[in-house]
Protein backbone atom coordinates (compact mmCIF):
# COMPACT_ATOMS: atom_id res chain seq x y z
CA UNK A 1 0.00 0.00 0.00
CA UNK A 2 1.61 3.02 -1.27
CA UNK A 3 2.04 5.89 1.71
CA UNK A 4 0.99 8.45 -0.95
CA UNK A 5 -3.04 9.13 -1.68
CA UNK A 6 -5.60 11.35 -1.55
CA UNK A 7 -7.73 11.12 0.97
CA UNK A 8 -11.47 12.57 1.23
CA UNK A 9 -11.99 15.10 4.18
CA UNK A 10 -14.62 13.89 6.77
CA UNK A 11 -15.21 16.82 8.63
CA UNK A 12 -13.36 19.84 10.07
CA UNK A 13 -14.37 20.87 13.37
CA UNK A 14 -13.57 24.34 15.25
CA UNK A 15 -12.48 24.03 18.63
CA UNK A 16 -11.31 27.59 19.33
CA UNK A 17 -11.02 30.59 16.53
CA UNK A 18 -7.37 29.03 15.48
CA UNK A 19 -7.61 25.40 16.44
CA UNK A 20 -9.22 22.76 14.86
CA UNK A 21 -9.81 19.08 14.44
CA UNK A 22 -9.36 17.91 10.59
CA UNK A 23 -10.62 14.07 9.89
CA UNK A 24 -9.45 12.58 6.71
CA UNK A 25 -10.94 9.29 5.21
CA UNK A 26 -7.78 6.72 4.89
CA UNK A 27 -8.34 4.55 1.87
CA UNK A 28 -9.19 0.93 2.41
CA UNK A 29 -6.06 -1.18 3.24
CA UNK A 30 -3.33 2.03 4.41
CA UNK A 31 -1.00 1.45 7.08
CA UNK A 32 -2.23 2.59 10.41
CA UNK A 33 0.29 5.26 12.16
CA UNK A 34 1.83 4.52 15.91
CA UNK A 35 2.04 7.14 18.21
CA UNK A 36 4.44 9.91 17.55
CA UNK A 37 3.79 9.38 13.59
CA UNK A 38 2.91 12.29 11.25
CA UNK A 39 1.22 12.73 7.82
CA UNK A 40 2.23 15.48 5.19
CA UNK A 41 -1.00 17.28 3.91
CA UNK A 42 -0.97 19.63 1.24
CA UNK A 43 -4.52 20.59 0.09
CA UNK A 44 -3.86 23.13 -2.68
CA UNK A 45 -3.14 22.45 -6.52
CA UNK A 46 -1.49 26.04 -6.47
CA UNK A 47 1.89 26.82 -5.88
CA UNK A 48 1.55 29.05 -2.74
CA UNK A 49 2.00 27.70 -0.40
CA UNK A 50 3.85 25.17 -2.19
CA UNK A 51 5.39 22.36 0.28
CA UNK A 52 3.67 19.96 2.17
CA UNK A 53 2.82 20.41 6.21
CA UNK A 54 3.77 18.15 8.21
CA UNK A 55 0.43 17.18 11.03
CA UNK A 56 0.54 14.00 14.09
CA UNK A 57 -1.59 11.64 13.92
CA UNK A 58 -3.74 13.05 16.47
CA UNK A 59 -6.44 9.69 16.65
CA UNK A 60 -7.19 7.32 14.36
CA UNK A 61 -9.57 4.29 13.63
CA UNK A 62 -9.21 1.84 10.39
CA UNK A 63 -11.13 4.17 8.29
CA UNK A 64 -10.26 7.30 9.35
CA UNK A 65 -7.00 10.18 10.79
CA UNK A 66 -7.02 13.03 12.90
CA UNK A 67 -5.15 15.76 12.77
CA UNK A 68 -5.86 18.49 15.52
CA UNK A 69 -4.29 21.77 13.75
CA UNK A 70 -3.32 25.55 15.22
CA UNK A 71 -3.63 27.86 12.11
CA UNK A 72 -0.42 29.63 12.14
CA UNK A 73 0.17 30.93 8.24
CA UNK A 74 -1.23 30.21 5.20
CA UNK A 75 -0.51 26.30 4.85
CA UNK A 76 -3.07 26.01 7.76
CA UNK A 77 -5.41 28.05 6.63
CA UNK A 78 -6.01 26.33 3.93
CA UNK A 79 -6.51 23.74 6.41
CA UNK A 80 -8.73 24.97 8.40
CA UNK A 81 -11.06 25.87 5.42
CA UNK A 82 -11.98 22.59 4.00
CA UNK A 83 -15.23 21.32 4.03
CA UNK A 84 -16.66 17.61 4.09
CA UNK A 85 -16.16 15.81 0.41
CA UNK A 86 -13.04 17.98 -0.62
CA UNK A 87 -10.20 15.99 -1.67
CA UNK A 88 -6.11 16.56 -0.08
CA UNK A 89 -3.33 14.72 -0.51
CA UNK A 90 -1.70 13.07 1.91
CA UNK A 91 1.99 11.29 2.45
CA UNK A 92 2.30 8.89 5.31
CA UNK A 93 2.42 7.52 7.77
CA UNK A 94 6.24 9.04 8.52
CA UNK A 95 8.65 9.19 10.70
CA UNK A 96 9.76 7.05 13.72
CA UNK A 97 7.34 6.86 16.80
CA UNK A 98 7.56 6.81 20.28
CA UNK A 99 9.03 3.48 21.47
CA UNK A 100 6.21 1.58 23.64
CA UNK A 101 7.17 1.25 27.41
CA UNK A 102 8.42 -2.47 27.89
CA UNK A 103 7.26 -3.89 31.46
CA UNK A 104 5.51 -2.22 34.38
CA UNK A 105 6.14 1.21 33.57
CA UNK A 106 4.74 4.26 34.54
CA UNK A 107 4.22 6.47 31.79
CA UNK A 108 4.28 10.13 32.33
CA UNK A 109 3.12 12.12 28.77
CA UNK A 110 3.71 15.85 28.59
CA UNK A 111 2.29 18.11 26.65
CA UNK A 112 2.93 21.54 26.13
CA UNK A 113 -0.25 23.67 23.69
CA UNK A 114 -0.17 21.91 20.34
CA UNK A 115 1.91 19.34 21.19
CA UNK A 116 -0.80 17.57 22.84
CA UNK A 117 -1.65 16.41 19.48
CA UNK A 118 1.45 14.20 18.74
CA UNK A 119 1.49 12.54 22.44
CA UNK A 120 -1.96 11.99 23.27
CA UNK A 121 -2.69 8.56 21.37
CA UNK A 122 0.29 6.95 23.87
CA UNK A 123 -3.30 7.51 26.55
CA UNK A 124 -4.75 4.72 24.22
CA UNK A 125 -2.07 2.95 22.42
CA UNK A 126 0.24 2.02 25.12
CA UNK A 127 -0.40 -0.52 27.93
CA UNK A 128 0.56 0.91 31.30
CA UNK A 129 -0.17 3.12 34.09
CA UNK A 130 -0.29 7.06 32.18
CA UNK A 131 -0.09 10.49 33.70
CA UNK A 132 -0.95 13.31 31.63
CA UNK A 133 0.40 16.08 31.99
CA UNK A 134 -0.93 19.23 29.92
CA UNK A 135 0.31 22.93 29.82
CA UNK A 136 -1.31 25.91 28.07
CA UNK A 137 -1.30 29.87 28.17
CA UNK A 138 -5.04 29.27 30.40
CA UNK A 139 -7.69 27.60 30.86
CA UNK A 140 -9.66 28.06 27.09
CA UNK A 141 -5.91 27.31 25.21
CA UNK A 142 -6.67 23.86 26.74
CA UNK A 143 -7.96 21.87 23.74
CA UNK A 144 -10.17 18.51 23.40
CA UNK A 145 -11.28 18.70 27.27
CA UNK A 146 -13.92 16.12 26.47
CA UNK A 147 -11.54 13.55 25.76
CA UNK A 148 -9.36 14.49 28.62
CA UNK A 149 -12.63 14.17 30.43
CA UNK A 150 -12.84 10.13 29.00
CA UNK A 151 -9.44 9.45 29.74
CA UNK A 152 -9.76 7.57 33.04
CA UNK A 153 -6.10 7.83 34.00
CA UNK A 154 -4.37 10.67 36.26
CA UNK A 155 -4.80 14.26 34.65
CA UNK A 156 -2.55 17.37 35.86
CA UNK A 157 -3.60 20.44 34.12
CA UNK A 158 -1.30 23.25 34.09
CA UNK A 159 -1.62 27.16 33.06
CA UNK A 160 0.35 30.27 32.85
CA UNK A 161 -1.61 32.06 34.46
CA UNK A 162 -3.58 29.78 36.85
CA UNK A 163 -6.89 29.70 34.96
CA UNK A 164 -7.21 26.06 35.86
CA UNK A 165 -5.30 23.38 37.52
CA UNK A 166 -1.77 24.39 38.62
CA UNK A 167 0.14 27.77 38.13
CA UNK A 168 3.47 27.38 36.25
CA UNK A 169 4.91 25.21 33.44
CA UNK A 170 3.99 21.70 33.40
CA UNK A 171 7.92 20.82 33.64
CA UNK A 172 7.37 22.57 37.28
CA UNK A 173 4.51 20.68 38.17
CA UNK A 174 6.31 17.46 37.14
CA UNK A 175 9.06 18.06 39.05
CA UNK A 176 6.79 18.40 42.14
CA UNK A 177 5.16 15.18 41.16
CA UNK A 178 8.36 13.04 40.93
CA UNK A 179 9.57 14.33 43.97
CA UNK A 180 6.51 13.69 45.67
CA UNK A 181 5.69 10.20 44.46
CA UNK A 182 9.33 9.27 43.39
CA UNK A 183 8.15 6.44 40.67
CA UNK A 184 10.61 3.73 40.62
CA UNK A 185 9.79 3.24 37.01
CA UNK A 186 8.69 5.75 34.65
CA UNK A 187 9.48 6.77 31.18
CA UNK A 188 8.40 10.42 30.27
CA UNK A 189 6.61 10.98 26.22
CA UNK A 190 6.78 14.61 25.76
CA UNK A 191 5.89 17.23 23.54
CA UNK A 192 5.69 20.99 23.13
CA UNK A 193 7.06 24.34 22.54
CA UNK A 194 10.62 25.01 22.18
CA UNK A 195 11.02 26.51 25.67
CA UNK A 196 8.91 23.84 27.53
CA UNK A 197 11.63 21.35 25.38
CA UNK A 198 14.64 23.21 26.80
CA UNK A 199 13.47 22.90 30.20
CA UNK A 200 12.36 19.34 30.28
CA UNK A 201 15.50 18.28 28.72
CA UNK A 202 17.70 20.12 31.03
CA UNK A 203 15.09 18.44 34.24
CA UNK A 204 15.45 15.06 32.69
CA UNK A 205 19.12 15.40 32.58
CA UNK A 206 19.62 16.39 35.65
CA UNK A 207 17.64 13.38 37.39
CA UNK A 208 18.68 10.67 35.05
CA UNK A 209 14.57 10.51 34.05
CA UNK A 210 14.56 8.46 30.89
CA UNK A 211 12.18 8.94 28.14
CA UNK A 212 11.43 10.75 24.63
CA UNK A 213 10.60 13.86 22.66
CA UNK A 214 9.01 15.02 19.64
CA UNK A 215 10.39 17.33 18.04
CA UNK A 216 9.77 19.82 15.07
CA UNK A 217 11.42 21.81 12.44
CA UNK A 218 10.37 22.94 8.85
CA UNK A 219 10.58 20.30 6.39
CA UNK A 220 10.26 20.05 2.39
CA UNK A 221 10.31 16.60 1.02
CA UNK A 222 9.18 14.44 4.17
CA UNK A 223 11.07 11.47 3.13
CA UNK A 224 14.88 11.65 3.75
CA UNK A 225 15.73 13.84 0.50
CA UNK A 226 16.52 16.84 1.09
CA UNK A 227 18.35 17.22 4.52
CA UNK A 228 16.26 20.24 5.01
CA UNK A 229 15.11 19.35 8.36
CA UNK A 230 17.89 18.31 10.58
CA UNK A 231 18.21 18.78 14.40
CA UNK A 232 21.94 18.90 15.90
CA UNK A 233 22.03 15.74 18.33
CA UNK A 234 24.66 14.89 20.20
CA UNK A 235 24.91 11.99 17.26
CA UNK A 236 25.38 14.51 14.18
CA UNK A 237 22.96 15.88 12.52
CA UNK A 238 19.32 13.95 12.25
CA UNK A 239 16.85 14.65 9.86
CA UNK A 240 13.54 14.79 11.86
CA UNK A 241 11.38 13.50 8.83
CA UNK A 242 13.35 10.24 8.86
CA UNK A 243 15.67 9.67 12.35
CA UNK A 244 12.80 11.56 13.86
CA UNK A 245 10.52 13.23 15.28
CA UNK A 246 10.88 11.25 18.51
CA UNK A 247 14.20 11.49 19.75
CA UNK A 248 15.65 9.78 23.27
CA UNK A 249 16.57 13.06 26.03
CA UNK A 250 20.19 11.44 25.91
CA UNK A 251 20.80 12.84 22.38
CA UNK A 252 19.31 16.00 22.61
CA UNK B 1 7.77 7.47 -30.26
CA UNK B 2 11.34 8.27 -29.94
CA UNK B 3 12.56 10.44 -26.49
CA UNK B 4 16.08 9.22 -26.78
CA UNK B 5 18.42 11.77 -25.75
CA UNK B 6 22.36 11.83 -26.21
CA UNK B 7 24.30 14.32 -22.90
CA UNK B 8 27.94 13.81 -24.43
CA UNK B 9 29.00 10.19 -24.47
CA UNK B 10 25.53 9.46 -21.99
CA UNK B 11 22.75 8.21 -23.73
CA UNK B 12 19.08 8.86 -21.91
CA UNK B 13 16.48 6.74 -22.96
CA UNK B 14 14.15 9.57 -22.33
CA UNK B 15 15.16 13.47 -21.23
CA UNK B 16 13.91 13.57 -17.43
CA UNK B 17 16.43 13.28 -14.89
CA UNK B 18 16.60 14.74 -11.22
CA UNK B 19 17.89 17.60 -9.94
CA UNK B 20 21.17 17.32 -7.71
CA UNK B 21 20.17 17.74 -3.63
CA UNK B 22 16.37 16.80 -4.24
CA UNK B 23 16.60 13.43 -4.88
CA UNK B 24 18.42 12.21 -2.07
CA UNK B 25 20.18 9.20 -3.71
CA UNK B 26 17.54 8.08 -5.42
CA UNK B 27 16.51 5.31 -2.89
CA UNK B 28 14.52 7.99 -0.94
CA UNK B 29 11.93 8.06 -3.75
CA UNK B 30 11.98 4.30 -4.87
CA UNK B 31 8.96 3.95 -3.04
CA UNK B 32 6.90 6.21 -5.52
CA UNK B 33 9.13 6.21 -8.86
CA UNK B 34 10.07 3.56 -10.82
CA UNK B 35 13.96 4.24 -11.16
CA UNK B 36 13.87 2.10 -14.07
CA UNK B 37 11.71 4.69 -16.19
CA UNK B 38 14.00 7.82 -15.20
CA UNK B 39 15.99 9.11 -18.21
CA UNK B 40 18.64 9.23 -15.44
CA UNK B 41 19.39 9.59 -11.58
CA UNK B 42 20.92 12.99 -10.37
CA UNK B 43 22.02 12.33 -6.83
CA UNK B 44 22.64 15.07 -4.04
CA UNK B 45 26.24 16.47 -4.22
CA UNK B 46 29.12 14.61 -2.96
CA UNK B 47 32.85 16.10 -1.56
CA UNK B 48 35.10 13.84 -0.73
CA UNK B 49 34.72 13.77 3.02
CA UNK B 50 31.54 13.61 4.46
CA UNK B 51 29.74 16.91 5.13
CA UNK B 52 27.63 17.86 8.19
CA UNK B 53 26.26 20.95 6.36
CA UNK B 54 24.39 24.25 8.42
CA UNK B 55 22.76 24.85 11.36
CA UNK B 56 19.17 24.53 11.36
CA UNK B 57 17.00 26.19 10.33
CA UNK B 58 17.82 25.24 7.01
CA UNK B 59 15.30 25.81 4.70
CA UNK B 60 12.28 28.60 4.67
CA UNK B 61 9.15 28.73 2.37
CA UNK B 62 8.74 31.94 0.34
CA UNK B 63 6.01 32.33 -2.67
CA UNK B 64 5.95 30.48 -4.71
CA UNK B 65 9.17 28.83 -4.17
CA UNK B 66 11.96 27.94 -1.29
CA UNK B 67 15.17 28.88 0.25
CA UNK B 68 17.84 26.01 1.20
CA UNK B 69 20.65 26.74 3.32
CA UNK B 70 21.74 22.66 3.44
CA UNK B 71 25.03 23.24 3.17
CA UNK B 72 25.92 20.44 1.40
CA UNK B 73 25.39 17.81 4.15
CA UNK B 74 26.78 14.54 2.39
CA UNK B 75 27.56 11.34 3.08
CA UNK B 76 31.31 11.61 1.50
CA UNK B 77 32.87 10.27 -1.17
CA UNK B 78 33.73 6.67 0.36
CA UNK B 79 30.19 6.44 1.69
CA UNK B 80 28.34 6.82 -1.46
CA UNK B 81 30.67 4.14 -3.52
CA UNK B 82 30.23 1.72 -0.96
CA UNK B 83 26.59 1.83 0.06
CA UNK B 84 24.63 4.40 -2.39
CA UNK B 85 26.05 3.71 -5.96
CA UNK B 86 25.56 -0.49 -5.80
CA UNK B 87 21.68 0.29 -5.13
CA UNK B 88 21.77 3.01 -7.91
CA UNK B 89 23.33 0.51 -9.92
CA UNK B 90 20.80 -2.00 -9.90
CA UNK B 91 18.28 0.27 -11.65
CA UNK B 92 18.61 0.53 -15.73
CA UNK B 93 19.21 4.31 -15.54
CA UNK B 94 21.68 6.50 -15.93
CA UNK B 95 23.84 7.56 -12.61
CA UNK B 96 24.65 11.64 -12.74
CA UNK B 97 27.18 12.41 -9.60
CA UNK B 98 27.09 15.85 -8.48
CA UNK B 99 30.78 16.58 -6.97
CA UNK B 100 31.50 19.77 -4.85
CA UNK B 101 34.98 20.37 -3.65
CA UNK B 102 36.78 22.97 -2.04
CA UNK B 103 39.82 23.04 -3.80
CA UNK B 104 41.01 22.14 -7.44
CA UNK B 105 42.76 19.05 -5.71
CA UNK B 106 39.58 18.20 -4.16
CA UNK B 107 37.45 17.97 -7.12
CA UNK B 108 40.24 16.15 -9.12
CA UNK B 109 40.41 13.55 -6.64
CA UNK B 110 36.89 13.02 -6.93
CA UNK B 111 36.68 12.94 -10.59
CA UNK B 112 39.38 10.28 -10.96
CA UNK B 113 37.51 7.81 -7.76
CA UNK B 114 33.93 8.18 -10.24
CA UNK B 115 35.29 8.19 -13.37
CA UNK B 116 33.95 5.25 -15.52
CA UNK B 117 32.18 4.16 -12.38
CA UNK B 118 29.07 6.30 -13.30
CA UNK B 119 27.73 7.58 -16.37
CA UNK B 120 28.05 11.66 -15.56
CA UNK B 121 29.95 13.04 -13.43
CA UNK B 122 28.22 17.07 -12.71
CA UNK B 123 30.62 19.80 -11.32
CA UNK B 124 28.80 21.96 -8.93
CA UNK B 125 30.93 25.13 -9.53
CA UNK B 126 28.12 27.36 -8.23
CA UNK B 127 26.32 26.67 -4.82
CA UNK B 128 26.30 29.79 -2.77
CA UNK B 129 26.13 27.47 0.65
CA UNK B 130 29.68 26.43 1.45
CA UNK B 131 31.60 28.96 3.57
CA UNK B 132 34.15 26.56 4.76
CA UNK B 133 36.70 25.74 2.44
CA UNK B 134 34.15 27.22 -0.59
CA UNK B 135 35.96 29.54 -2.92
CA UNK B 136 33.17 30.69 -5.54
CA UNK B 137 34.41 28.86 -8.40
CA UNK B 138 32.04 30.62 -10.45
CA UNK B 139 33.03 34.16 -9.42
CA UNK B 140 36.63 34.19 -11.01
CA UNK B 141 36.93 32.90 -15.22
CA UNK B 142 40.62 32.42 -14.72
CA UNK B 143 40.13 29.54 -11.78
CA UNK B 144 36.57 28.78 -13.38
CA UNK B 145 38.65 27.97 -16.73
CA UNK B 146 41.31 25.50 -14.87
CA UNK B 147 39.07 23.98 -12.93
CA UNK B 148 37.43 22.75 -16.15
CA UNK B 149 40.75 22.13 -17.81
CA UNK B 150 42.17 20.28 -14.89
CA UNK B 151 38.99 17.73 -14.14
CA UNK B 152 38.38 17.43 -17.89
CA UNK B 153 41.78 15.57 -17.89
CA UNK B 154 40.40 13.54 -15.27
CA UNK B 155 37.44 12.50 -16.74
CA UNK B 156 38.04 10.15 -19.45
CA UNK B 157 35.22 7.59 -19.68
CA UNK B 158 31.68 9.31 -17.96
CA UNK B 159 30.27 12.37 -19.45
CA UNK B 160 31.48 15.78 -17.66
CA UNK B 161 28.68 18.12 -17.08
CA UNK B 162 29.35 21.63 -15.85
CA UNK B 163 26.69 23.01 -13.25
CA UNK B 164 26.65 27.12 -14.11
CA UNK B 165 25.17 29.51 -11.45
CA UNK B 166 22.59 32.30 -12.29
CA UNK B 167 24.36 34.81 -10.34
CA UNK B 168 27.83 34.35 -12.24
CA UNK B 169 28.48 37.56 -13.68
CA UNK B 170 28.15 36.33 -17.11
CA UNK B 171 26.34 33.07 -17.39
CA UNK B 172 27.72 32.98 -21.34
CA UNK B 173 31.24 33.42 -20.78
CA UNK B 174 31.14 30.94 -18.59
CA UNK B 175 29.24 28.53 -20.97
CA UNK B 176 31.97 29.29 -23.35
CA UNK B 177 34.62 28.75 -21.12
CA UNK B 178 32.76 25.10 -20.54
CA UNK B 179 32.43 24.69 -24.34
CA UNK B 180 36.49 25.49 -24.95
CA UNK B 181 37.61 23.35 -22.59
CA UNK B 182 35.97 20.43 -23.52
CA UNK B 183 32.64 19.72 -21.05
CA UNK B 184 30.15 17.61 -22.62
CA UNK B 185 27.46 19.57 -21.49
CA UNK B 186 26.03 22.24 -19.42
CA UNK B 187 23.24 22.11 -16.46
CA UNK B 188 21.49 25.25 -15.56
CA UNK B 189 20.73 26.66 -13.02
CA UNK B 190 21.27 26.34 -9.88
CA UNK B 191 19.41 28.19 -7.09
CA UNK B 192 19.92 32.07 -6.81
CA UNK B 193 21.04 33.68 -4.01
CA UNK B 194 18.42 34.95 -1.72
CA UNK B 195 16.90 35.59 1.91
CA UNK B 196 14.14 36.28 4.20
CA UNK B 197 14.29 38.02 7.30
CA UNK B 198 11.22 37.50 10.39
CA UNK B 199 10.04 40.90 10.86
CA UNK B 200 9.14 39.84 14.96
CA UNK B 201 12.61 38.75 15.59
CA UNK B 202 14.35 40.72 13.24
CA UNK B 203 16.08 37.90 12.81
CA UNK B 204 17.18 35.79 9.58
CA UNK B 205 14.79 32.71 8.07
CA UNK B 206 17.89 30.47 8.10
CA UNK B 207 20.44 30.12 10.30
CA UNK B 208 22.85 30.61 7.34
CA UNK B 209 21.49 34.26 6.34
CA UNK B 210 21.60 33.67 2.81
CA UNK B 211 20.04 30.54 0.51
CA UNK B 212 19.26 29.67 -2.19
CA UNK B 213 15.86 30.23 -4.20
CA UNK B 214 14.40 27.80 -5.98
CA UNK B 215 11.26 26.07 -7.38
CA UNK B 216 8.24 28.05 -9.60
CA UNK B 217 9.18 31.58 -8.53
CA UNK B 218 12.84 31.03 -10.43
CA UNK B 219 11.77 28.83 -13.74
CA UNK B 220 11.43 32.25 -16.47
CA UNK B 221 14.82 33.12 -15.30
CA UNK B 222 15.67 29.76 -15.90
CA UNK B 223 14.31 29.72 -19.23
CA UNK B 224 15.72 32.82 -20.62
CA UNK B 225 18.87 32.06 -19.44
CA UNK B 226 18.40 28.37 -21.07
CA UNK B 227 17.62 30.23 -24.34
CA UNK B 228 20.91 32.15 -24.12
CA UNK B 229 22.86 30.12 -23.74
CA UNK B 230 21.51 27.67 -26.31
CA UNK B 231 21.91 30.79 -28.91
CA UNK B 232 25.89 30.80 -27.61
CA UNK B 233 27.33 26.91 -27.29
CA UNK B 234 26.84 23.91 -29.38
CA UNK B 235 27.31 21.44 -26.30
CA UNK B 236 23.91 20.24 -25.04
CA UNK B 237 22.25 21.46 -21.69
CA UNK B 238 19.87 20.27 -18.57
CA UNK B 239 17.46 22.45 -18.40
CA UNK B 240 16.17 22.91 -14.64
CA UNK B 241 14.93 25.37 -12.38
CA UNK B 242 11.01 25.59 -11.11
CA UNK B 243 9.64 22.91 -13.36
CA UNK B 244 6.17 21.75 -11.30
CA UNK B 245 4.81 20.36 -14.83
CA UNK B 246 5.27 19.14 -18.67
CA UNK B 247 4.06 22.48 -19.75
CA UNK B 248 7.28 24.00 -17.50
CA UNK B 249 9.69 21.02 -19.09
CA UNK B 250 8.56 22.01 -22.56
CA UNK B 251 9.88 25.70 -22.22
CA UNK B 252 12.92 24.12 -21.65
CA UNK B 253 13.41 22.71 -24.36
CA UNK B 254 11.60 24.47 -26.69
CA UNK B 255 14.64 26.92 -24.91
CA UNK B 256 17.30 25.22 -25.87
CA UNK B 257 17.38 22.30 -23.49
CA UNK B 258 18.47 18.69 -24.24
CA UNK B 259 17.12 17.10 -21.20
CA UNK B 260 15.28 18.48 -18.08
CA UNK B 261 15.78 17.70 -14.71
CA UNK B 262 12.93 17.77 -12.04
CA UNK B 263 14.03 19.55 -8.61
CA UNK B 264 11.76 21.30 -6.17
CA UNK B 265 8.45 20.00 -7.54
CA UNK B 266 9.90 16.46 -6.11
CA UNK B 267 9.10 17.80 -2.44
CA UNK B 268 5.41 19.04 -3.47
CA UNK B 269 4.75 15.64 -5.70
CA UNK B 270 6.99 13.23 -5.49
CA UNK B 271 5.68 11.32 -8.72
CA UNK B 272 6.31 14.60 -10.45
CA UNK B 273 9.26 13.36 -12.70
CA UNK B 274 6.66 10.77 -14.33
CA UNK B 275 3.63 13.16 -14.62
CA UNK B 276 6.65 15.27 -16.65
CA UNK B 277 7.16 12.34 -19.02
CA UNK B 278 4.04 10.92 -19.48
CA UNK B 279 2.81 14.66 -20.64
CA UNK B 280 5.83 14.99 -22.59
CA UNK B 281 4.89 12.15 -24.30
CA UNK B 282 1.24 13.27 -24.42
CA UNK B 283 2.11 16.23 -26.35
CA UNK B 284 4.12 14.91 -28.75
CA UNK B 285 1.03 12.67 -29.75
CA UNK B 286 -0.93 15.48 -30.19
CA UNK B 287 1.43 17.56 -32.06
CA UNK B 288 2.35 14.30 -34.19
CA UNK B 289 5.88 14.70 -33.42
CA UNK B 290 7.42 11.23 -33.56
CA UNK B 291 11.23 12.34 -32.59
CA UNK B 292 11.58 14.05 -29.59
CA UNK B 293 15.07 16.02 -30.47
CA UNK B 294 13.36 17.79 -33.17
CA UNK B 295 11.46 20.05 -30.55
CA UNK B 296 14.80 20.88 -28.95
CA UNK B 297 15.56 25.00 -29.30
CA UNK B 298 12.50 24.20 -30.94
CA UNK B 299 10.95 28.12 -30.17
CA UNK B 300 9.61 30.44 -33.09
CA UNK B 301 10.94 33.69 -32.76
CA UNK B 302 11.92 36.74 -35.08
CA UNK B 303 15.02 38.47 -34.91
CA UNK B 304 13.43 41.70 -35.00
CA UNK B 305 10.92 41.97 -32.05
CA UNK B 306 9.47 38.84 -30.64
C1 LIG C 1 6.63 16.27 12.91
C2 LIG C 1 5.74 17.47 13.06
C3 LIG C 1 4.47 17.32 13.57
C4 LIG C 1 3.62 18.43 13.70
N1 LIG C 1 2.38 18.23 14.21
C5 LIG C 1 1.54 19.27 14.30
C6 LIG C 1 0.20 19.06 14.80
O1 LIG C 1 -0.22 17.95 15.10
N2 LIG C 1 -0.61 20.14 14.88
C7 LIG C 1 -0.19 21.41 14.51
O2 LIG C 1 -0.98 22.35 14.60
N3 LIG C 1 1.07 21.61 14.07
C8 LIG C 1 1.94 20.59 13.94
N4 LIG C 1 3.21 20.81 13.46
C9 LIG C 1 3.61 22.17 13.06
C10 LIG C 1 3.04 22.49 11.69
O3 LIG C 1 3.61 21.67 10.72
C11 LIG C 1 3.29 23.96 11.31
O4 LIG C 1 2.66 24.80 12.24
C12 LIG C 1 2.73 24.27 9.94
O5 LIG C 1 3.51 23.62 8.98
C13 LIG C 1 2.73 25.76 9.66
O6 LIG C 1 2.32 25.94 8.32
P1 LIG C 1 1.69 27.31 7.83
O7 LIG C 1 1.77 27.34 6.35
O8 LIG C 1 0.35 27.52 8.40
O9 LIG C 1 2.63 28.36 8.47
P2 LIG C 1 3.83 29.13 7.80
O10 LIG C 1 3.27 30.29 7.07
O11 LIG C 1 4.70 28.18 7.07
O12 LIG C 1 4.56 29.59 9.10
C14 LIG C 1 3.91 30.28 10.14
C15 LIG C 1 4.78 30.23 11.35
O13 LIG C 1 4.96 28.89 11.81
C16 LIG C 1 6.34 28.51 11.82
N5 LIG C 1 6.47 27.14 11.33
C17 LIG C 1 6.24 26.70 10.07
N6 LIG C 1 6.48 25.39 9.96
C18 LIG C 1 6.87 24.97 11.19
C19 LIG C 1 7.25 23.71 11.71
N7 LIG C 1 7.32 22.60 10.99
N8 LIG C 1 7.60 23.66 13.00
C20 LIG C 1 7.57 24.74 13.76
N9 LIG C 1 7.21 25.96 13.32
C21 LIG C 1 6.86 26.08 12.06
C22 LIG C 1 7.01 29.48 10.87
O14 LIG C 1 8.35 29.68 11.20
C23 LIG C 1 6.19 30.74 11.04
O15 LIG C 1 6.61 31.51 12.13
C24 LIG C 1 4.07 19.72 13.32
C25 LIG C 1 5.36 19.87 12.81
C26 LIG C 1 6.19 18.78 12.68
C27 LIG C 1 7.56 18.96 12.12
C1 LIG D 1 17.28 21.28 -0.91
C2 LIG D 1 18.11 21.49 -2.14
C3 LIG D 1 19.42 20.96 -2.21
C4 LIG D 1 20.22 21.15 -3.33
N1 LIG D 1 21.47 20.60 -3.38
C5 LIG D 1 22.24 20.77 -4.48
C6 LIG D 1 23.54 20.15 -4.59
O1 LIG D 1 23.98 19.41 -3.70
N2 LIG D 1 24.28 20.38 -5.72
C7 LIG D 1 23.80 21.14 -6.76
O2 LIG D 1 24.48 21.30 -7.75
N3 LIG D 1 22.57 21.71 -6.69
C8 LIG D 1 21.78 21.54 -5.59
N4 LIG D 1 20.52 22.12 -5.55
C9 LIG D 1 20.03 22.89 -6.70
C10 LIG D 1 19.10 22.05 -7.60
O3 LIG D 1 19.77 20.94 -8.12
C11 LIG D 1 18.51 22.89 -8.75
O4 LIG D 1 19.55 23.37 -9.54
C12 LIG D 1 17.70 24.08 -8.25
O5 LIG D 1 16.98 23.74 -7.09
C13 LIG D 1 16.73 24.62 -9.30
O6 LIG D 1 15.76 23.66 -9.66
P1 LIG D 1 14.28 23.56 -8.98
O7 LIG D 1 13.73 24.95 -8.95
O8 LIG D 1 13.51 22.64 -9.86
O9 LIG D 1 14.49 23.02 -7.62
C14 LIG D 1 19.71 21.92 -4.43
C15 LIG D 1 18.41 22.44 -4.36
C16 LIG D 1 17.60 22.24 -3.25
C17 LIG D 1 16.22 22.82 -3.22
S1 LIG E 1 12.21 17.13 5.10
FE1 LIG E 1 13.66 16.55 3.60
S2 LIG E 1 15.06 15.38 4.78
FE2 LIG E 1 13.47 15.78 6.17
Amino acid sequence: MSRLNRAEVLNNIPLTDREFILRLKLPPGSLSPMPGQFYLLRATNTFDPLLRRPFSAFRWSDEWVDFLISEKGKGTLVLKSLRPGDEIDLLGPAGNYFPPPSGDMKLLVVAGGIGIASVFSILREYNGDSVLFYGARSSDALLIRKDIEDFSGEVVLCTDDGSIGFKGSVVERLRLYINERTPEKAIVYACGPEAMITALKTYMKETGLRGYISLEERMACGVGACMGCVKNTSEGMKRVCIEGPVFPVEVL
Amino acid sequence: MNLTVKIGKMVMKNPVTTASGTFGYGQEYAEFVDLNCLGAVTVKGISREPRQGNTPPRIFETPCGMLNSIGLQNVGLEAFLKEKLPYLRGFDTNVIVNILGGTIKEYIELAEALDGRVDAIELNVSCPNVKKGGILFSSDEAIFRELIREVRKNVVNSTLIVKLSPSASSILSQARICEEEGADAISMINTIPAMAIDIESRRPRLSNIIGGLSGPAIRPIGVRMVWEVHKTVRIPIIGMGGIMTAGDALEYILAGATAVAIGTANFVDPTTTMKVLKGIEDYMRNHEIEDFSSLIGGLIWDREGR
